[in-house]
C-alpha cells in the first residue's frame, strides 16, 4: 500500500515537470501582454513537430531540438505577434481571446493538412530507461522533462529579476504606460515577451515528444491544463506556476490511483481546481 | 428579332444539358463518403488510395458494362453534419448508381433517413456499430463490408483463447478509453473473459490522447498480470509501451486494438513484440493480398500497412463486378448479384450471408476478417490465426 503511494507521489512529481513547462509560456504571456493565449497549445504542437524532423531527418535527439525548436519558434511568433497579436493588445480582452484561438484553430489544421491526423513518434535510447529507487521507478525522459523544467523557470526568474531586460518587462507588466512615459519600448518588450513565451511552450512540445509523440491536436489538452494552472498561480505569477503544477499533477494522480473509475475522471480535475481556486479567491477577498 | 434570340439561346441551353446529361448517362458512376480530414483521416486515406487503385483496375479492364466507371469522392470528416448532405448530393446532384464508403459508426446512423428515402444501393465500408445495423433493419439494398462490432469482439476472444492455450496466461488488465469506442460493452467483454476462464483483476478507463498512464500502469502493476489488453487510439500506443517501462510494468503481452497505428512506431524498440490487431497486413501470406500489394507498390511507390487500404479495393471491384455480371446499373438486379459475391479478396474470403440482428442487411466479412500480429524488426508479423501466421507468438514481452 505504501508502495502504491509512494509511486503515486513519484509519477505526480514527474508529471508537474511537464505542466509546469507547458504553462510558463501562458503565465508569462498573460502577466506580460495581459492576453489568455489559446494558441499555446498549437506553438507547443509545432515545437514537438520540428523536434520530430530533426529526429527523422538529421537523427538529432529531441533534448538537443529543445534550442531549434524554440528558435524556430520564437522566430515564428514574431511574425504573428507583428501580423496579429499587436494589433489587438489594447482592443477589449475578447478581441485577443478570439484572435488567438482562430491561430490555434488555423495551425491545427495546418499541421492536419500537412503532416496528416495520425501521431508521429520518434525513438531515443533513454526512451527504454527507468531509475529505480527502491518500491519507485521513473522515466529517465520525464526526469529530464523536470529538470529541464525546474532549471528554465530558475532562468527565467533569475532574468526578470536580476537583468535590466527581466526590470523592463516587469516594468511593462505592472504599468504598460508608466513604462512607456520612463522611455521603454513598449512594443518591443512586447514582441520579445511573447517570443519567450512561444518558444518555451515549443520546448515543452520537444520535450514530450518522447513520451507521447506528435500529432496535431495533442496542444490543445495542454493548454486546457495550463490554464488552470496560471488561475491556481494567480494570473501572471510565474514562480506560482511550479507549485500550482505539482497541486494538479498530484491531485490528477491521487484520482487516477485511488478513485473507481479515476482513468477517465482525473482529466475533469483541472475543472475543480478552476473552480475551487476562484469561489476560494472571491471569498477571501469579499 | 429579339424572341428569335432568347428561342435560340433556350435551345442551345437545352441542348448542352441534353448533351451533358447524355455524356452523364454513358458513365457508371459510385459516391464514395470518406473522412480526409479529421482524427480518422488515416484510415480514409487508406481507404481512398484503395478505391482509386481499384478504379485503375477496373477502367483499364474494359470499365463497368463497357463504359468507363467514375467515382465522386467527399470528404465526410466522420461528421454526420457533413455526412448527411454528402449522401444526398450523391443521390439527388451525381445520380450516381450506388453509395461506398462510409468509415464511420456515427455517418452510418445518420444516413438511415435519407437512405430510406431514397433507397440506393450501398456497399458500405465500415461503420461496425450494431446501431448501424438494427437502423437498416428491413433496407434490402445495404451491403455492409466490414465485420460488426460484436464481431471484432469474437475475434479478440478467440486470440485470447489462444493465448490461455498456448502459454497458460490467464490474468489480462484492461484499459479502456471512456469514449464509445472503447467503453461500449466493455462489461459485457469482461463477463466473457471471466466465462472463458480468465481472471481480470484490473480494468480502468482512461481518456484518449491524456499521455498519462503512469497511476494506472502503476496501479496495474500490483497485480500479477500476464496480458495487458487496451481499447483505445493511435494517440495512446506510445504512452503505454513507454509509460509501462518507466512504472517497472511488465506483462508478458501488451494487446492493444486501435483502428491504426502511430506513424514510425513499428521501427520503435519500445513497440518490439507489443500485439494489435488489423484486418490485413502487408506481410499476410494470401495470394490475393500479394497479388494487392504488388499492385499497390506499383502504383503509390510505397506500401501501406493500413487494412482500409485492401478494404476500399474490395469494395469497388466486387461492386463493379456485381455490375458486369448484372448487365444493368438496376439496382435490385445489382444486388442480386452482388448477394451472390464469393471471391477471394487481399483480406480474405468474401460471401455476403443475412446479417445476424438485422436479417435484411447483407454482411460480408466477420470475425475470421481479424488476425493479430506483432511489431517485429520494424514490421507487422501476422502472429494468430495460424493459418495467416507467419511467425510464432513472442510471448515474454520485455
Amino acid at each position: 500500500m505504501m508502495d502504491l503511494f509512494l509511486q503515486t507521489l513519484a509519477n505526480a512529481l514527474i508529471q508537474s515537470g511537464t505542466y509546469a513547462l507547458a504553462s510558463a509560456g501562458l503565465a508569462l504571456a498573460v502577466g506580460v501582454l495581459h492576453i489568455v493565449n489559446f494558441a499555446h497549445g498549437e506553438f507547443l504542437m509545432v515545437g514537438a513537430f520540428v523536434a520530430y524532423w530533426l529526429s527523422v531527418l538529421a537523427g538529432i535527439d529531441p533534448i538537443v531540438s529543445l534550442v531549434p525548436a524554440g528558435a524556430v519558434m520564437f522566430a515564428a511568433s514574431g511574425v504573428i505577434y507583428q501580423a496579429s497579436i499587436r494589433r489587438v493588445l489594447l482592443a477589449p480582452e475578447l478581441n485577443a481571446l478570439l484572435l488567438t484561438f482562430g491561430i490555434g484553430i488555423t495551425l491545427q489544421n495546418l499541421a492536419v493538412l500537412v503532416f496528416g491526423a495520425t501521431p508521429r513518434v520518434v525513438h531515443t535510447a533513454y526512451q527504454l530507461t527507468a531509475v529505480t529507487l527502491g518500491p519507485v521507478s521513473v522515466g529517465v525522459a520525464p526526469l529530464m522533462t523536470l529538470v529541464v523544467s525546474v532549471t528554465l523557470l530558475a532562468g527565467m526568474y533569475a532574468v526578470l529579476y536580476r537583468t535590466g531586460i527581466g526590470k523592463s518587462i516587469r516594468a511593462v507588466a505592472q504599468n504598460r504606460t508608466g513604462a512607456h512615459l520612463v522611455g521603454l519600448d513598449v512594443d518591443r518588450i512586447y514582441l520579445l515577451t511573447f517570443g519567450i513565451a512561444s518558444a518555451l511552450a515549443a520546448i515543452a512540445g520537444a520535450m514530450v515528444l518522447v513520451r507521447i509523440g506528435a500529432s496535431p491536436h495533442m496542444g490543445f489538452g495542454f493548454v486546457l491544463k495550463a490554464f488552470a494552472i496560471i488561475v491556481m498561480a494567480g494570473l501572471g505569477n510565474l514562480t506560482g506556476v511550479l507549485w500550482a503544477s505539482l497541486v494538479l499533477a498530484t491531485a490528477e494522480a491521487f484520482v487516477r490511483t485511488y478513485v473507481p473509475g479515476g482513468g477517465g475522471a482525473a482529466e475533469a480535475v483541472f475543472f475543480l481546481l478552476i473552480f475551487f481556486t476562484l469561489v476560494w479567491r472571491s471569498w477571501r477577498t469579499a | 428579332m429579339n424572341k428569335l434570340a432568347v428561342v435560340l439561346v433556350v435551345v442551345a441551353l437545352l441542348a448542352m444539358g441534353g448533351t451533358e446529361g447524355l455524356a452523364q448517362r454513358e458513365q457508371v458512376r459510385i459516391g464514395i463518403s470518406l473522412p480526409l480530414t479529421g482524427p480518422a483521416s488515416a484510415s480514409g486515406k487508406a481507404a481512398e488510395a484503395g478505391y482509386r487503385l481499384a478504379l485503375d483496375e477496373i477502367n483499364k479492364a474494359g470499365g463497368v458494362l463497357g463504359r468507363r466507371l467514375q467515382i465522386f469522392i467527399e470528404d465526410d470528416g466522420n461528421l454526420p453534419a457533413k455526412g448527411v448532405p454528402i449522401f444526398t448530393k450523391f443521390v439527388t446532384v451525381d445520380r450516381v448508381h450506388a453509395i461506398t464508403g462510409i468509415f464511420g459508426s456515427a455517418v452510418g446512423v445518420s444516413i438511415v433517413g435519407p437512405a430510406k428515402l431514397h433507397q440506393p444501393l450501398i456497399a458500405m465500408l465500415g461503420a461496425a456499430s450494431p446501431l448501424v445495423e438494427r437502423g437498416f433493419a428491413d433496407y434490402p439494398y445495404l451491403f455492409h463490408y466490414h465485420p460488426w462490432a460484436y464481431h471484432n469482439m469474437e475475434a479478440v476472444f478467440n486470440f485470447m483463447d489462444f493465448v490461455r492455450t498456448g502459454t497458460g496466461a490467464s490474468t489480462i488488465a484492461i484499459l479502456y478509453e471512456d469514449g464509445p469506442f472503447g467503453s461500449a460493452g466493455i462489461g459485457d467483454t469482461r463477463a466473457e473473459l471471466i466465462r472463458r476462464g480468465f481472471d481480470v483483476p484490473f480494468m480502468e478507463s482512461f481518456k484518449t490522447g491524456s499521455g498519462d498512464f503512469t497511476a494506472l500502469l502503476s496501479r496495474a502493476k500490483r497485480h500479477p498480470v500476464d496480458v495487458l489488453f487496451w481499447i483505445g487510439f493511435d494517440a495512446d500506443a506510445l504512452p503505454i509501451a513507454v509509460q509501462s517501462r518507466e512504472v517497472g510494468f511488465k506483462p508478458r503481452l501488451i494487446f492493444g486494438t486501435p483502428a491504426s497505428w502511430p506513424v514510425g512506431y513499428e521501427g520503435n524498440p519500445v513497440a518490439r513484440d507489443v500485439a494489435g490487431m488489423a484486418g490485413w497486413t502487408s506481410a499476410s501470406p494470401l495470394p490475393a493480398s500479394k497479388e494487392f500489394v504488388k499492385k499497390y507498390q506499383a502504383k503509390y511507390g510505397s506500401l501501406s500497412e493500413e487494412y482500409m487500404a485492401p478494404m476500399g479495393f474490395v469494395t469497388l471491384t466486387t461492386l463493379a463486378a456485381a455490375m458486369n455480371k448484372a448487365g444493368t446499373t438496376d439496382k435490385d438486379r445489382v444486388a442480386a448479384e452482388l448477394a451472390k459475391t464469393d471471391a477471394e479478396t487481399p483480406v480474405g474470403r468474401l460471401r455476403f450471408k443475412p446479417s445476424r440482428l438485422s436479417p435484411s442487411v447483407h454482411q460480408g466479412f466477420d470475425s475470421d476478417l481479424w488476425m493479430v500480429f506483432q511489431f517485429r524488426e520494424g514490421r507487422r508479423v501476422p502472429v494468430w490465426p495460424k493459418s495467416m501466421a507467419a511467425g510464432p507468438l513472442a510471448w515474454r514481452w520485455r
